[in-house]
């Protein structure tokens, strides 16, 4: 991996009234990486990731992304430009079929354009048949497709866990936070997640997640950055962190 | 059929356009996106004052006996036109405060609030809308044009009335159909992962807000146009409930729902028991209304949970032999 990192994030701070969440955290995630972030609970790692995505504001520090200074950008628009997260909690449209939550996320659509939707299906018809055959394309490779008419929130959890990546996958993100994604998955799955994880990444996608089992880190992630108490304690490779003194008494031993 | 027959049935007509229109204006705000307007009542009085001061022509006509600002003597259909544009750019700065940081249970509240401060604000400054009296007189579209017979005229009406609803139904079906209509529901149901997706959230909830502010607009003036007067007791706050009340019953996110909502609440037993005799006391019958609305809600709640039309799901049509394998 050379040049430019996709990510980078510099000096990162957030504090919630008096509490420090986040002190001066700087990483990089380099472009073709799966890269990890793991420490204890209340390491900050959720806050790193809230706010590489948009959803909170940093105190200080600097994010670039693409060689673009983004952070202070807000959710929507950070999305709109390739960066995109999902969450730890399953997050689906209830409401909405399967298909349904997948068109929703399809980028840059004339049919979500008031003008465009008033003078017509015409205006937005083909697109959205593309839409709906790439969302068909999505729902096979995650091997959900005949769930595609049921109402998004009568899934199973793991089905919601598919559902979620796919549904992030259909924004063509360039870089995808992924957030606990075998939270609350069975082993069969998150074997099954793993490999679908790999496959994105040797076709170029980049993802940085934060992940509690380490299993699944150390067969994914390289490399992985150790948080704790909100500052970055180290970074490398898992088996370079296994033979780290401090990382073991912060984290690894417990 | 006898002319007094044909009143009450033309009235009635003319009650259900202006409910269809302002159900499928709140459905698409309450039902697809999600926004609890509370004061959605406001939006239909301001459509119904704008056209009436832009049809009574000056304050200083007739002895000058009611006050009013802006008077003027517009032409058919400029008023309800401006009704429309009222209505949505009342919206527009109401939503821009409210739709922007709150969440929507807090934004319920406030909307809440807004009603009751817009009633207080009418009724107190007299100089607006001439206070609680209201205003009355309010020239009929077209009438002394036409010189048709009371009951001819009657029949027009519901005509008009009629080509609006038509109208309205196009242009919610048109949004409630499109990308746009199933992005707005994705954001009532998760706002946040819907921001995670790149939609402006902000954004979607005003073009739902705006696109059924200026439909309630419209449906005030037809209302205040009809009945030729219009006055706070009108708009009181519990009148949105009932339009709630409507689109819970006929099923939220269903258009056809919110046209059958309209036609069991508002004016199966609202209207149409306004003829039923009068027994006890002075205004029990009126208030056994509110009890029945309340008990009708309670009944689909508890047996039909979504609706007399649940909100359905769109199903895609599959090129011919691609059917998926099901397990």
């Amino acid at each position: 991996m050379s040049g430019e990192p996709l990510l980078s994030v510099r000096g990162l701070a957030k504090s919630f009234g008096g509490v420090e969440a986040v002190r001066d955290v700087s990483f990089d995630v380099a472009a073709g990486s799966i890269t990890g972030l793991i420490g204890p609970n209340g390491a900050g790692k959720s806050s790193v990731l809230a706010i590489v995505s948009g959803f909170l504001a940093p105190t200080s520090g600097s994010v670039h992304f693409g060689g673009e200074l983004v952070s202070g950008h807000s959710a929507y628009r950070l999305a709109r430009l390739g960066l995109v997260r999902t969450f730890q909690l399953s997050s689906e449209f209830e409401r909405l079929s399967v298909i349904e939550n997948l068109l929703v996320a399809a980028p840059n659509q004339r049919g979500d354009r008031l003008r465009d939707v008033l003078a017509g299906r015409w205006r937005w018809r083909a697109e959205e048949d593309e839409a709906v055959a790439r969302a068909r394309e999505l729902l096979a490779r995650f091997e959900i497709p005949e769930k595609e008419d049921d109402l998004a929130g009568d899934l199973s959890g793991g089905q919601k866990r598919l559902l979620e990546l796919a549904r992030a996958l259909m924004t063509e993100p360039k870089l995808l936070l992924l957030d606990e994604p075998m939270a609350g998955v069975n082993p069969a799955l998150i074997r099954r997640i793993e490999a679908h994880l790999m496959a994105l990444r040797d076709e170029g996608l980049t993802m940085l997640m934060v992940e509690h089992e380490l299993g699944v880190v150390e067969r994914l992630c390289d490399p992985v950055v150790v948080m704790a108490q909100g500052q970055v304690l180290s970074s490398g490779t898992m088996a370079e962190l296994r033979a780290n003194e401090e990382v073991l008494d912060a984290y690894l031993a417990g | 059929m006898s002319s007094s027959m044909q009143f009450y049935i033309s009235n009635l007509l003319v009650y259900l356009g202006v409910d269809v229109m302002a159900c499928l204006g709140l459905n698409l705000q309450f039902g697809v996106a999600g926004l609890i307007n509370l004061a959605f009542i406001v939006f239909q009085a301001a459509g119904a004052y704008t056209a009436a001061v832009l049809t009574l022509g000056p304050s200083t006509a007739r002895g000058g006996f009611q006050s009013y600002i802006l008077g003027a003597h517009l032409q058919f259909p400029l008023p309800w036109l401006a009704a429309a544009v009222v209505g949505g750019a009342l919206s527009f700065v109401v939503g821009l405060i409210v739709l922007r940081r709150l969440r929507t249970d807090y934004q319920a509240m406030v909307m809440l609030v807004i009603s009751l401060i817009a009633t207080t604000v009418v009724t107190n400054a007299t100089g607006l809308f001439n206070g609680s009296n209201g205003l009355a007189l309010i020239p009929q579209p077209l009438e002394s044009v036409l010189k048709l017979s009371p009951v001819g005229y009657q029949w027009f009406y519901v005509g008009l009335t009629f080509a609006c609803t038509i109208l309205v139904w196009v242009i919610v079906r048109r949004i409630t159909g499109s990308p746009l209509g199933r992005t707005l529901r994705a954001v009532r149901d998760n706002d946040v992962a819907a921001a995670s997706l790149g939609k402006n959230v902000t954004q979607l909830r005003l073009i739902a807000f705006v696109a059924g502010g200026a439909i309630a607009g419209l449906s005030g003036a037809i209302l205040a146009q009809f009945i030729s007067a219009w006055s706070p007791g009108s708009w009181l706050f519990p009148e949105s409930f009932v339009y709630f009340s409507a689109v819970i019953v006929g099923g939220a996110g269903n258009n056809m729902g919110a046209v059958v909502g309209a036609a069991l609440v508002p004016v199966a037993f609202l209207e149409a028991t306004r003829y039923i005799p009068q027994f006890g006391y002075p205004g029990l019958v009126d208030a056994l209304q509110w009890v029945v609305v309340g008990l009708l809600t309670l009944g689909v709640m508890w047996f039909r949970p979504r609706g007399v039309f649940p909100e359905r799901t769109r199903r895609f049509a599959r090129p011919p032999g691609s059917e998926p394998t099901h397990e």
